[in-house]
């Protein structure tokens, strides 16, 4: 018999044990071929006008993805491996040769891997059509999309699985080598030692975590100190999360031990005495499923929160459907003339909003801290924009707005400068010396508005003046008079809008709300998209992770509620046990992966990463989360006490 | 006196069709309360079987069994569990300790699934831990102790409750003659300092001897009975080693 057939055999005969592996294996092909045929799709790349930037996002997706698939695989094959530790000390018992084995492990890894990848790639093949069509949908374009093999997507899985699959084979070809005989065989004898509480790892634990947790509530300024501190908490939440279920845990379980009247009272004493049995083994687990739920979390968050917002973003960023600047030609006509014949989106408002651009005295002292540093990255340029109270209410009232400011004398209100968190507090009291050709004005800041006017641009400093004061100084300067329409449905003003953009009057620096809102809805989509299939894939693998732990689990107890039926456990309170045993393992990474969610959360909206209102994004992304693993838990538990009442 | 079991021609059949083995063969036996029954036969001859038959943990493939006058065959499985839990004590031959629980957690499991209170439990357990002297491996695990420590352990956890019905399946088959002794004079008070009725099988004739009665058990039937009445058991012990002879299967020993 050769070595090659051995091995064959091997995987035959031991089915059931090799099942698991294998499936993983595949899963991890699948999510990473069907991923990678996104980034090659020729249907995508017709259809998506920012494809480049797209493809850049997958890229760096599929980094992650490469990752967390080798780490999958590797963790499966641990696993794997750990239980065929005894069948290879047997094949040593009987007298085969180290190499030997060795090389039969090796090539029965090789063969699995193999066929996963095949098996993989065909299933994937059939999913990355349905995903491209949702991606495409999302991105909001319907098209029918046929099946394609792209070779380049072929060839990437190909490579980045033959890597990973070349280190487990050559690490199960020297599992022979790295123990001794009798390693080999004690390897699934039952019992081991309880796990020591470290009174040390908990205060570590809790530190570096109310450590990581703390400098996610410091402000950030620069991009150095952001690096800076996202390292700083990821090597703390990781090692913090550790800490904390390796040992408070089993704190946690000695302490419900040691409180006697209810741990020797009915079925518990069972259910606590599982847990800590195995919490050695499971602290690593709960750990990457703790930190795996924030990501997917987080993940999620963040897709919806963009989906959610980038309508409001975009009105932000473009309040008015149309906007250009009026020098009285008759290029303006020809505008005029296309925004009035688009029947279909009927002008509701159209408004004329002057606007002063003066520049401030560089010896300000008590300038708010925004328009200081403004100040100083532009020395030279008028930047600071006026309009008065008037102009305000008037386009308030054109775009549906209730806010409405009542100004006199020198009294300001600073428009809120967007991608800031600025409050009325950081202006309050302040003042600042507008210059102007004959005089220098003084102002102080009485007001912080919300409501934005023109298109945003950089410098963004609007400051809203009096009627009195602006009509004084526009005798001084001649101000720039901004065109702007508002029209009914403006979401759907492609047509116009890439007509107004074709006639190419870039001076009057035309700009439009859909523009901005279909750039906003493609990356948005792409976005959601992208993270949306992280999260799926993330959260795929945490429930995977724990319903196969909880399953071979369930395996190695069937003798141990077999014991106990037989010495009068009734099947209710093996159920009990069962769901509480169950809830436990479930529970805890969840909780602490929504604490971290939270936390990530907070740091991206420091940075400015994500925006807007994000409390219904947050809760539709928990709840959703929270529900799957309702699902996966009732799962577990169902198969779990099938498995031990057979 | 009244009758605790009640065996009716109950046969066991194992394997499915072209390959099946009685290992029970229409076996009828009745025991009244305060009993102490001793069941010995050649390996193989069903014994384990009928005391799984009978403690409810394995179904007689014909036949019925009354417990308490109630047919096994109308209880529910509640029913049945509960009466494991509250009349019944079995100490297995293979002891079916459980490994995740310390000795000591192993010996009052019953009681804990009884809810009996805390300190009822303590003391029950400091009682049985002098009787069979394992005061020293309470706290450890079993893979951590000997097999005889184990056998002691799974004999301390069936008798804590001070069950009833008292089943017990080889109990002296890993114990040096002290610890044997030991653990027979326990079963000894437990049957006739509180009428328990005590089913023991064993190889061993001098185990034998303390029993009231002897039924030998051959190729799944009842081969025959002996009853120790007023004999001493020196003389009892002698008859039991007669019908080994004649039986096979037995281990000698001297008194
Ligand atoms: N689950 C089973 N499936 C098939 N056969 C079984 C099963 N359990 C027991 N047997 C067979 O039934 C017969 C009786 O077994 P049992 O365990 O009752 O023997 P025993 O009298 O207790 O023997 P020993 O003294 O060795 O413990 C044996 O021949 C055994 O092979
Ligand atoms: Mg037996």
């Amino acid at each position: 018999m050769t070595l090659f057939s051995l091995a064959k055999r091997n995987i035959i005969g031991n089915f059931k044990n090799y099942l698991l592996y294998f499936l993983s294996m595949i899963f991890s092909v699948v999510i990473y071929h069907t991923f990678v045929s996104l980034r090659y799709s020729s249907e995508i790349e017709k259809n998506i006008e920012s494809f480049q930037s797209m493809r850049s996002v997958f890229l760096q997706a599929s980094i992650i993805l490469i990752a967390f698939v080798a780490v999958f695989i590797w963790y499966s094959n641990a696993f794997f491996t750990k239980k065929r530790k005894k069948e290879v000390g047997m094949y040593s018992l009987l007298g085969l040769r180290k190499k030997t084995i060795g090389k039969m492990m090796f090539y029965e890894n090789l063969l699995m891997g193999a066929g996963a990848v095949i098996a993989g790639v065909l299933l994937s093949t059939l999913l990355s059509k349905m995903f491209t069509m949702l991606l495409l949908r999302l991105l909001g374009t319907d098209v029918d999309v046929g099946f394609t093999l792209s070779l380049e997507a072929f060839g990437n899985t190909i490579f980045v699985f033959t890597c990973i699959i070349l280190i487990t084979s050559i690490q199960g070809y020297r599992l022979i080598y790295n123990f001794n005989l009798i390693e080999l065989f004690q390897a699934d004898k039952e019992g081991e030692p309880l796990p020591e509480v470290s009174m040390i790892g908990v205060i570590i634990g809790t530190i570096l975590l109310v450590f990581g947790y703390w400098i996610a509530f410091q402000p950030v300024d620069s991009n150095g100190q952001i690096l800076r501190n996202l390292l700083l908490i990821m090597g703390s939440i990781v090692t913090g999360t550790y800490l904390l279920f390796r040992t408070a845990i089993v704190y946690l379980l000695k302490k419900a031990k040691e409180h006697k009247s209810s741990y020797y009272n009915g079925i518990n004493i069972i259910g606590t005495s599982h847990l800590l049995y195995r919490i050695k083994g499971n602290a690593r687990m709960l750990t990457m499923i703790a930190l795996l739920s924030a990501l997917t979390l987080s993940a999620i968050t963040i897709g919806t929160s963009q989906y959610y917002n980038f309508t409001t973003h975009a009105k932000q960023l473009e309040p008015f459907s149309y906007t250009y600047i009026s020098k009285g030609d008759i290029e303006e006509e020809k505008i005029k003339e296309i925004i009035y014949e688009d029947k279909n989106h009927p002008v509701q408002a159209e408004l004329t909003v002057p606007l002063l651009k003066v520049h401030t005295d560089p010896s300000d002292t008590d300038l708010p801290e925004y328009l200081e540093q403004l100040m100083a990255e532009f020395p030279e340029e008028d930047f600071i924009n006026l309009i008065s109270a008037k102009t305000f209410n008037q386009v308030s009232a054109a775009l549906d707005r209730n806010e409405k400011v009542t100004l006199s004398g020198n009294e300001a209100a600073m428009i809120k400068p967007r991608y800031t968190h600025d409050s009325f507090s950081d202006y309050e009291g302040r003042t600042i010396t507008l210059k102007l050709p004959e005089e220098e004005k003084q102002v102080r800041f009485t007001h912080l508005l919300e409501g934005r006017v023109l298109s945003w641009r950089y410098p963004d400093a609007y400051i809203v003046l009096s009627d009195e004061l602006y009509s004084e100084m526009e005798k001084q300067i001649q101000p720039v008079a901004y065109k702007t329409y508002q029209v009914k449905d403006q979401k759907n003003t492609e047509l116009t809008s890439n007509q107004l953009h074709q006639l190419g009057f870039d001076d009057l620096k035309l700009s439009t709300f859909y523009k901005v809102y279909k750039r906003g809805l493609e990356s948005a989509g792409q976005d959601i998209f992208t993270l949306g299939f992280l999260g799926l894939v993330f959260l795929a693998a945490t429930g995977c992770m724990i319903y196969f732990k909880q399953l071979t689990e369930a395996h190695s107890d069937k003798g141990r509620y077999e014991i106990l039926r037989k010495i009068g456990v009734r099947k209710k309170e093996v159920l009990t046990t069962i769901s509480k045993q169950s809830l436990f393992i479930f529970l805890l990474p969840l909780i602490v992966g929504i604490s971290h969610n939270l936390m990530i959360v907070k740091v991206l909206l420091g940075i400015n990463l994500i925006g807007g209102d994000i409390s219904i994004p947050i809760l539709t992304s928990i709840g959703f989360y929270i529900a799957i693993y309702l699902g996966y838990y009732i799962l577990t538990v169902n198969t779990y006490y099938k498995i031990v009442n057979l | 006196m009244k009758m605790v079991v009640d065996v009716k021609s109950v046969k066991k059949v194992y394997g499915a069709k072209g390959n099946v083995f009685t290992a029970l063969d229409g076996i009828d036996l009745s025991v009244m309360e305060g009993e102490f029954i001793g069941i010995m036969g050649p390996s193989g001859a069903g014994k384990s079987t009928l005391l799984n038959v009978i403690a409810t943990i394995d179904q007689p493939t014909s036949g019925d069994i009354f417990i308490d006058g109630t047919s096994i065959l109308t209880m529910n499985e509640d029913q049945l569990a509960s009466f494991r839990r509250d009349k019944l004590g079995f100490l297995f031959q293979d002891y079916n300790l459980l490994d995740t629980l310390s000795v000591k957690e192993n010996i009052v499991l019953p009681l804990a699934l009884a809810k009996v209170n805390v300190k009822e439990l303590e003391r029950r357990v400091d009682d049985i831990a002098d009787t069979f002297g394992i005061r020293p491996i309470l706290e450890k695990y079993p893979y951590q102790i000997s097999g005889g420590q184990k056998q002691r352990t799974a004999a301390s956890r069936a008798i804590i409750t001070n069950p009833r019905l008292l089943l017990a399946d080889e109990p002296t088959g890993a114990l040096d003659s002290k610890s044997a002794t030991d653990l027979l004079e326990s079963l000894k008070e437990l049957n006739e300092h509180r009428q328990a009725t005590v089913f023991m099988v064993t190889h061993d004739a001098f185990a034998a001897s303390y029993c009231k009665r002897v039924l030998f058990i051959k190729d799944g039937k009842i081969f025959t009975e002996i009853v120790k009445g007023t004999s001493p058991r020196k003389e009892f012990f002698n008859k039991v080693l007669d019908v080994l002879s004649v039986l096979g299967g037995g281990t000698s020993d001297t008194v």
